[in-house]
């Protein structure tokens, strides 16, 4: 290791907070005002999971590896997107991680659509709170 | 037939015997899409980005039971493309260690194209 690295390592700020105990999940909210078939409800959540998986890499990588070492729980609900909005202000309140997905429309729907957010990976109680109400899809 | 400068590609091949509910199969689908994707990230990091920053293009299809998703399996892997099996934890709805989903990629599109254009869309 050459000096300057060395000294980085020494002042720079931790890249992550120390991970919380218990057990984690990733809930995907599907926006059930459009109408899409199965299969792509299924390629919009693996889009989210893809995305919020790569985010919490760079922000907290201790946070994902929790999740990704106890078997990535996802949990699937669905909501109205007026619902959706709302969750996620509520989730940015409570320093949830979402992501948003915005289809780009080659198929069923129209461009741009708000089709699913993913909320978390973060602890089951958290997202109880946020998601706990909605029903399963 | 899609044409050769398309961006990379993910499937996402489903057993279709098993009936899945919408929710179980998006749940199933992501697991097998991070699965591949972190894979990719590690092993073939160029054709990950490509396809990250090409919209991560992802497709949902279905083959008739655990066979037929084997034998895709054996063709992916012997082509050299990332596979993921995901096996669930039968928490919900099927036995634990049910083999549900097979992810195959990301790869090239042309590639993704001979192995899967025959399936059925999911």
């Amino acid at each position: 290791m050459g000096l300057r690295s060395f000294i980085h390592r020494l002042t720079a700020p931790k890249s992550f907070d120390s991970v919380p105990n218990g057990s984690f999940k990733l809930v995907l909210v599907i926006n059930h005002d459009l109408k899409m078939g199965k299969g792509k409800i299924a390629a919009q959540s693996g889009h989210a999971s893809v995305s919020a998986t790569l985010k919490m890499g760079a922000s907290k990588p201790n946070l994902l590896d929790a999740w990704l070492t106890s078997g990535q729980k996802k949990v699937c609900v669905k909501a109205t997107q007026d619902e959706l909005l709302k969750l996620e202000k509520d989730a940015v309140k409570l320093g949830i991680q979402t992501v948003r997905v915005n289809d780009a429309g080659k198929t069923q729907i129209p461009s741009g659509s708000l089709t699913v957010i993913a909320f978390g990976p973060a602890q089951d109680g958290e997202l109880e709170q946020l998601t706990g109400h909605l029903k399963l899809l | 037939m899609l044409s050769d400068h398309d961006g990379p590609s993910m499937a996402l091949v489903v057993r279709k015997d098993l009936k899945l509910s919408t929710g179980k199969l998006a749940v199933q689908c992501s697991h097998a899409a991070v699965s591949c994707s972190l894979q990719a990230k590690k092993s073939e990091a160029r054709i990950f980005e490509r396809w990250n920053n090409g919209g991560a293009r992802k497709i949902c299809l279905s083959v008739k039971d655990e066979e037929s998703l084997r034998v895709l399996m054996g063709q992916a892997k012997s082509a050299g493309l990332i596979t993921n099996l995901v096996k669930d934890a039968g928490h919900t709805e099927i036995p634990p260690g049910t083999i549900t989903v097979l992810g195959i990629g990301p790869a090239p599109r042309r590639i993704i194209d001979l192995l899967v254009g025959e399936l059925k869309p999911y």
